[in-house]
């Protein structure tokens, strides 16, 4: 097994449950985020824990790992109870976590990364080969493809996710906790992973996998514990549920995924864009060739695996990125000359993909937050004054027009929850009269019940006539929402796919690099 | 909102207390007792009429030099320039009081205006950098503040040096005074400019659209670039208006003390100013607090030598202790959030 496997006995205890976590609660202030949580994991089991933003999923993973400590309750590893004080203790038990948010150094090497604080030494210093050699050993054991060699601040986000599984391998986890893996993931990316879990499982370890994605929980896992509001609902095995009882469980009501019904409303030509190019921070080439068109009463989706260009589109179209080459023209003004004040001028509100960086100020309130970008207009300002008055009650409608959950617009940002921040976000951009929305993954770390609120407000949009190119990773929300799919690769538009047709096969292909003639000429 | 603010001022408080402790453990190494030279210093700050108006005649430099660090600090400009922003407005407005004979308040006014106007100016050239190429503000108006001490040393001794005299200019007319408010002391209008600076630089960035934009800009410079704010013009013009009034300090330290410009004048304000600006959080209104106990330290330990056995330094040593303690404070308090600390303090 595992050369760095600490000898401990609980390793080759005879007990079933892996984990056994009984009566947990933990309370912030008032808060209850867990509330008398009971939860069994079998050893060898993958088990999902899903439920919407603000169950309490990571809360209670964090109390297992040892970085919140419960005020009721206790906790059972292999069936001995056990307290863990902090992660270092939960580490030598035979437990490890992947964060979302991963801690890597990147101008260090893979290897480097991975036995980071406890290298492989010899003679007193740092043995790269072996470091090397153990982690390519455990990358091709386990199916992590990646380049112990590399370094990491070259890589990409589902790569990096690797190095931080390799890192938990290392140091002798035999029950991986993996708080929402596939966020950050493209959907063959969180294939690769979901092979990857089940091999650990092959080798009779044992995954909890917080999620609330149903698709992957349902695809992947063994057995399914369901949190809603700090509470659980129910565990069951997942062969036994289908995806609308899970749903009815994580809302307690019935959610729809399927296509919006929609009334053909193509109007004029708002945003036209021709042969655009730009380069990404590194200067090379990232948008390459684009050009399609967006028309009034239009959803046109933007589908790709994260990285490909969809971005620096997004930047050049909302003036933060220079293009190097092309032309847009939004209502006829060639944005590709204007500054990002103008653009919006012109009339473009942006749901920025990088919500927490671009799209708020998280420290201000949500006036503040509201007011961006309107600043100059009555009657939020006068003879550059800015009038308070109006900017609250403004914020104070659009909370409740947006159900926004927040005591008032004088709440911090930083206090909401990412549903509710990006609520924060819409009523901005959907309330300033622009006929251009440029949507970048809307639902992104969102919950189901603010997924669908969201949902509704861009077909509401649509219907208002606006003309919106929204980006998306996630092509069940484009299936849902676009008039037309438009496939990007590298830089490149593959080919567009009819919104009433999507068919995730073709669109798989495009976003893997084959284009739409040879796909035609494939099925001819 | 409420309770933030109400456990940042009961942290500053505990950190100035933190340091005070440590200082009273300094002065006991030195053989003094600690008590005895609080009360010294406090009898020395506040003691009667003529020491609580030397108080505030010390008190009156920092604010105007802490409000001009709270208006970069607002900006995400680290101004560290102001003591030569400083040294500068005051030449200028010892240039405009002695070389240019003008009406009474006319003259006051031109003064003070090229004080202003030479702060500015002197500042301009970080700000351009930074602007233009990114360079580090901090480091270059560090670097300023040596060129410009030096360069009005240089004016006054060799261009305009008072014949027989100290290194130091020839005295400003009368009409250029800045008038002074009581006959004990050489307390002066200054300080009323002081707290309406204050007070109007809280306002403006309150209810003023480019004081929002502002605020945006150096709380969160990518989502004000997303809403349109012009980034790169803003951090100039922020600095640019901080060094403007480290100008200002100047020229009212010249006009309403001094009254001719000299060597070594002023040492320190500038600084001060900037600790007292940290000290408050970059608000401008709670500057004048932080000001007024740095004024009361700096007045309170001209006694200290006369009635102690310590050193006036043991001041600077407390100061210090403050910084240290309050720095401290700001990452215990927003731990886990380095980076809120390293905004803060930007080293």
């Amino acid at each position: 097994m595992l050369s760095n496997t600490p000898g401990s006995p609980t390793l080759h205890s005879t007990a079933a449950m892996a984990v056994e976590l009984t009566g947990i609660t933990k309370r912030f202030g008032v808060f209850v985020a867990n509330d008398g949580i009971d939860l069994a994991v079998r050893r060898g089991e993958i088990h999902a824990i899903i439920g919407e933003n603000g169950a309490g999923k990571t809360t209670l993973m964090n109390i297992l790992f040892g970085l919140l400590q419960p005020d009721e309750g206790s906790i059972q590893l292999n069936g001995e109870e056990i307290v863990i004080a902090d992660p270092s203790v939960a580490i030598k038990a035979g437990l490890g976590m992947v964060h979302q948010h991963f801690k890597l150094v990147p101008s260090l090497s893979v290897a480097d990364n991975v036995f980071l604080g406890m290298e492989i030494r010899r003679h007193g210093l740092i043995d790269h080969a072996a470091q090397v050699a153990r982690t390519r050993e455990l990358s091709k054991r386990f199916g992590l493809q990646v380049d112990p060699t590399e370094r990491v601040g070259l890589l990409s986000v589902g790569i990096e996710q690797r190095i931080e599984i390799l890192k938990v391998l290392v140091r002798g986890a035999r029950t991986i906790i993996l708080d929402e893996p596939t966020a950050v993931l493209t959907p063959q990316e969180s294939r690769e992973l979901f092979q990857t879990l089940r091999s650990f499982v092959a080798e009779g370890m044992t995954v909890i996998f917080i999620s609330h994605h149903l698709e992957e929980v349902m695809e992947v896992s063994d057995t399914v514990t369901v949190l809603r509001n700090g509470k659980k609902v129910a565990t069951r095995p997942t062969a036994e549920l289908s995806k609308d009882e899970l749903v009815h469980m994580m809302v307690g009501r019935e959610v729809s995924f399927d296509r919006r019904p929609r009334a053909s409303l193509h109007g004029d030509v708002v945003l036209e864009v021709k042969d655009l190019w730009a380069r990404d921070d590194r200067l090379l080439p990232a948008l390459r060739d684009a050009s399609f068109t967006v028309r009034s009463g239009e959803v046109v989706g933007i589908a790709g695996v994260a990285g490909n260009g969809q971005t620096e589109l997004a930047e050049v179209l909302s003036g933060l990125r220079p293009a190097s080459h092309g032309m847009a023209w939004l209502k006829g003004q060639n944005l590709t000359a204007l500054s990002p004040a103008a653009i919006r001028e012109a009339g473009l509100a942006h749901v920025p993909g990088d919500r927490m960086v671009r799209g708020v100020d998280r420290n201000a309130s949500i006036s503040a937050n509201i007011l961006m970008g309107r600043q100059h207009r009555a009657p939020w300002s006068r003879g550059g004054v800015l009038n308070w008055n109006a900017i609250g009650q403004n914020a104070e409608t659009l909370i409740k027009d947006f159900d926004i959950r927040a005591r008032g617009p004088g709440d911090a940002v930083k206090r909401l929850s990412g549903g509710n921040i990006q609520k924060v976000v819409l009523a901005r951009e959907f309330t300033n009269g622009a006929d251009f929305l440029l949507i970048d993954q809307p639902t992104r770390g969102v919950d189901i019940g603010a997924q669908e609120a969201i949902h509704d407000e861009i077909m509401r949009q649509r219907a208002a006539g606006r003309a919106i190119l929204l980006i998306s990773v996630q092509l069940d929300e484009l299936a849902a929402l676009a008039d037309r799919i438009l496939v990007m690769f590298n830089g490149r538009i593959m080919g567009e796919v009819a919104g009433d047709d999507a068919d995730e096969e073709r669109i798989g292909m495009m976003m893997a690099g084959v284009a739409a003639p040879e796909l035609a000429a494939e099925t001819a | 909102m409420m309770k933030d603010q109400l456990r940042a001022v009961s942290g500053q408080i505990i950190a100035i207390g933190v340091a005070l402790l440590m200082g009273a453990i300094i002065i006991l190494m030195v053989g003094e007792s600690p008590v005895r030279v609080f009360m010294t210093l406090l009898r020395g700050a506040f003691g009667d009429q003529e020491k609580i108006a030397g108080t505030l005649l010390q008190t009156t430099p920092i604010l105007i030099c802490g409000v001009a660090a709270c208006i970069g600090l607002r900006g995400g400009m680290f101004n560290v320039g102001i003591e030569g922003q400083l040294f500068l407005g005051g030449f200028a407005a010892a240039w405009v009081g002695f070389a240019m004979p003008l009406p009474a308040g006319i003259h006051t006014l031109a003064a003070l205006a090229l004080a202003v106007v030479a702060g500015a100016a002197w500042v301009a050239i970080p700000a351009y950098f930074r602007a233009r190429y990114n360079t580090n503000e901090v480091v270059s108006t560090i670097l300023s503040n040596y060129v410009a001490v030096l360069l009005t040393s240089y004016f006054t001794i060799f261009l305009f040096k008072r014949p027989g005299g100290w290194s130091e200019t020839p005295p400003i007319l009368p009409t250029s005074y800045l008038p002074e408010i009581f006959t004990f002391s050489r307390l002066n209008w200054g300080l009323v400019i002081g707290l309406m600076l204050a007070v109007g630089a809280a306002l403006v960035f309150r209810y003023t659209k480019w004081g929002y934009s502002v605020t945006m800009v150096g709380s969160a410079p990518k989502f004000a670039e997303y809403g349109g704010v012009n980034v790169k013009r803003q951090g100039f013009m922020v600095l640019l208006l901080s060094g403007a009034v480290g100008g200002l300090a100047g020229g009212v330290e010249t006009l309403g003390v001094h009254h001719r410009f000299m060597e070594g004048f002023a040492p320190g304000f500038g600084f001060d100013g900037l600790i007292a600006a940290l000290l408050a959080n970059g608000s401008p209104v709670a500057t004048i607090f932080t000001a007024l106990f740095f004024g009361a330290l700096r007045n309170g330990s001209l006694l200290l030598e006369v009635d102690t056995s310590a050193s006036r330094e043991i001041i600077t040593v407390i100061q210090a202790l403050i910084i240290l303690s309050v720095s401290a404070q700001v990452l215990v308090r927003k731990r886990g959030d380095s980076r809120a600390g390293e905004r803060r303090w930007k080293f």
